[in-house]
């Protein structure tokens, strides 16, 4: 925890500020984890189906080799370069559709074969026809695997790059703004707290002035009045004298302090 | 009687097949083959046989089933080349038009490439040699069938296959070769059977006719079959590409071109003896492989036949096909399918 | 952005692509025109130069917008390998597959080694 804090004036209305900020961080912190835990889960679900898909491939696709064999085994020639030079459209082709997982879009490919296209027809029209439709067959059910895995392998690599991005979100709040946040309101509310400290003392100051100030006229008045009491006392005759103010000033003094405690405690 | 004569022209040469011939291996050594784990055995128990060496020159990392399968070829072809220029003759013309075939195979592929635009030298390398032709190359100036014919096919002996074909295509599109492909063979296998039929003696003639019968058969069976699935080949479109021989023909043959399903392919089939069965169990290429290679060997039966090449060849192809299956087998696992191979020998 | 591309493309030798295009994944763009765009690559042993194969998996990758999955044979992936590790946009995916001749090696796919990578094996 290191002391950064934001550069903010420690005010009360900052104060605030900052534990509505705090509030939301907390609450943006938690929601962020869920989502990255479910997608974490979906994650780990899909790398292990990865891993069996691509074993399954091997066999598929090995398979699929040899249904070619055959066919080169029956037409007695390579058939490949007939092949490569009869494609005009794909027949084999696949769709995008989008699944929602905790808010990210993941596409999952959907192969659909159009039944009109056939580059192919002729193929081993002479020799080996039976066993270029099966090859075709084979390797239809193995590109089906293939889009399989591709779907997953996509999935993996958007989910792997979403993660990645939740989990630097995650503790982005967790270790940089929720401390620093939570450092200001400690910053803003010290600074207060110093703040009225000072004041206190201050008050406290001028209060001490105020009694020393009253005492001082205090004994001022007490000389007066003696003095007073000494002089009537040498004419008794005028003994009527005026009421005393001495009272009021204390009083006032008694208000301020008070007040100023009311403060202190908030 | 003819085989009086037959020496004079033709017996080094069949003396020389029949020595290709038990060049041929045999079922035991298949077995041996079965047994390798690794291509590099394959290699080593080939090497025990007539192959030789034929591989001595790769090394274990490059060894792959596509080199072995061109090793071999290419063995073939060097026989097959030395024994086409021991004759003369009937007897070289009748090797020639072994090699038509390969020829028509050839014309398609540069056709198709040609449509592509595809680099002239990358298609020749894919050719057959066999087929080969001084021509050959210049077929890629040709867009359209009519110039093609007039500038480069007319001074070939596949010619007269042609004079089929105009009626249907002026352009040229994949649809189109495969169908042209198939007229001229279907041309090809009437011009040989006729030149087998007036120009070879017995007993090759006879022989050579069962053979090409045989090989019309297996077309026109293969057609009806695959083209059950697409819908650009009518009755009379198939009528044009089953061959007007064989076994089959003509009722059977004229079933076929009518059949729409399996079932009444199957039918057809029914009323030939020989392939009544064909169609009720296991890959119908493997019982076509297995007919052939029956009556290859009886071919070898006879003497004073040139018919023992085609024989011979065959069954080399065969043997190819044999040595790349088990080779297949061998690099992807897959050991329960080796046995898949037909031998005879 | 994902909804029209809807095509699958291949870098492989002849037999994978040749399986692969039986099954009908081909397209050719343009076809009668000089800028016939084919979506299928044939590798070819020894031939094909490794800045052939960059330059065409930057083609698939970069410049088409219509290729959805682009599968690659997984030793002709080995050739770019760096490419590839570099490569991490979602689209296209990229899936390496075996060939006839080189079983598939889970060691070597960058998707994997980044599965590995991140549960620390």
């Amino acid at each position: 925890m290191s002391g950064t804090r934001e550069q903010v004036f420690p005010t009360r209305m900052t104060l605030g500020l900052m534990k509505t900020k705090l509030k939301g961080a907390n609450q943006g912190y938690s929601l962020l984890k869920r989502k990255s835990e479910a997608l974490t889960k979906r994650f780990r679900d899909i790398t292990k189906r990865i891993d069996d898909a691509k074993q399954k491939m091997g066999r598929v696709m090995q398979t699929a080799a040899f249904s070619l064999a055959e066919v080169s085994y029956a037409t007695g020639e390579n058939i490949g370069y007939q092949v490569q030079e009869s494609v005009l459209n794909a027949r084999f082709k696949v769709r995008a559709r989008q699944e929602n997982v905790s808010g990210v879009y993941l596409p999952q490919f959907e192969s659909f074969v159009d039944p009109e296209i056939n580059d192919f027809k002729l193929t081993g029209l002479g020799r080996g026809g039976q066993q270029v439709q099966r090859a075709k067959e084979i390797y239809s059910k193995a590109v089906e695997t293939l889009v399989e895995l591709a779907s997953l392998q996509t999935a993996f690599i958007i989910l792997d790059e979403v993660i990645k991005v939740t989990n630097r979100r995650v503790n982005a709040i967790e270790h940089v703004i929720i401390p620093r946040t939570e450092n200001t309101i400690a910053y803003i509310n010290s600074e207060l707290d110093e703040l009225d400290r000072e004041e206190f003392y201050r008050l406290k100051k001028v209060q001490e002035k105020k009694q020393q100030e009253t005492a001082r006229l205090d004994a001022e008045m007490k000389a007066k009045r003696l003095e007073e009491e000494r002089l009537s006392n040498e004419n008794k005759e005028s003994g009527n004298n005026e009421p005393l103010p001495e009272s009021s000033v204390p009083i006032s003094t008694e208000v301020l302090v008070a007040e100023q405690e009311d403060d202190v405690i908030f | 009687m003819e085989g009086i004569y037959f020496n004079i022209d033709n017996g080094f040469i069949e003396g020389v097949v029949r020595g290709y011939r038990n060049g041929l291996l045999t079922s035991n050594q298949y077995i041996n083959l079965t047994q390798c784990d690794t291509l590099e055995d394959l290699k080593l128990q080939l090497s025990s046989t007539d192959y030789g060496n034929f591989l001595s020159s790769v090394s274990t990392d490059a060894l792959t089933t596509s080199l072995i399968q061109t090793s071999a070829s290419e063995k073939l072809y060097q026989e097959f080349n030395y024994i086409r220029n021991q004759t003369s003759g009937p007897t070289r013309l009748f090797l020639d038009y072994i090699t038509y075939s390969y020829m028509i195979d050839n014309v398609a592929l540069m056709i198709t490439g040609t449509i592509h635009d595809r680099d002239k030298s990358e298609i020749l390398q894919r050719c057959h040699p066999l087929g080969w032709f001084d021509t050959l190359p210049t077929l890629t100036v040709a867009t359209d069938l009519e110039s093609l014919y007039e500038t480069v096919l007319v001074d070939t002996p596949l010619a007269p296959y042609f004079k089929d074909c105009f009626n249907t295509a002026d352009e040229l599109d994949d649809l189109n070769i495969e169908i042209i492909r198939n007229k001229l063979y279907k041309a090809y296998l009437q011009d040989f059977y006729q030149f087998v039929s007036h120009q070879v003696p017995e007993p090759a003639r006879e022989i050579m006719q069962g053979l090409l019968e045989f090989e019309a058969d297996r077309r026109a069976i293969n057609i009806a079959l695959n083209s059950l699935q697409s819908e650009d080949i009518d009755a009379g479109l198939k009528r044009e590409l089953l061959p007007e021989l064989g076994k089959l023909y003509p009722v059977a043959t004229e079933h076929l071109a009518q059949a729409t399903d399996f079932e009444s392919v199957r039918v057809a089939l029914g009323q030939v003896y020989e392939y009544r069965d064909i169609l009720e169990s296991g890959n119908l290429e493997d019982h076509f492989y297995k007919l052939e290679m029956d009556l290859c060997r009886d071919a070898f039966t006879q003497q004073f036949a040139i018919s023992t090449v085609w024989a011979w060849m065959k069954s080399k192809e065969q043997e190819v096909r044999n040595i790349t299956w088990i080779a297949e087998c061998i690099t992807q696992n897959q050991r329960e399918r080796i046995n898949n191979y037909i031998s005879v020998y | 952005m994902a909804e029209k591309r809807t095509l699958l493309a291949v870098i492989g030798d002849e037999n994978t692509t040749t399986g692969l295009l039986l099954a009908g994944i081909g397209q050719i763009s343009n076809s009668n025109t000089e800028l016939a765009d084919k979506n299928f690559f044939v590798y070819q042993e020894g031939k094909t130069t490794r800045e052939e194969i960059t330059d065409i998996f930057e083609h698939f990758t970069e410049e088409r917008d219509d290729i959805a999955i682009l599968l690659i044979n997984q030793h002709v992936a080995e050739i770019i390998r760096s490419k590839i590790d570099a490569f991490v946009n979602p689209f296209p995916a990229i899936l390496e597959i075996p060939s006839k001749d080189h079983p598939y090696d889970p060691e070597k796919d960058s998707v994997l080694k980044r599965v590995r990578k991140l549960f620390g094996e």
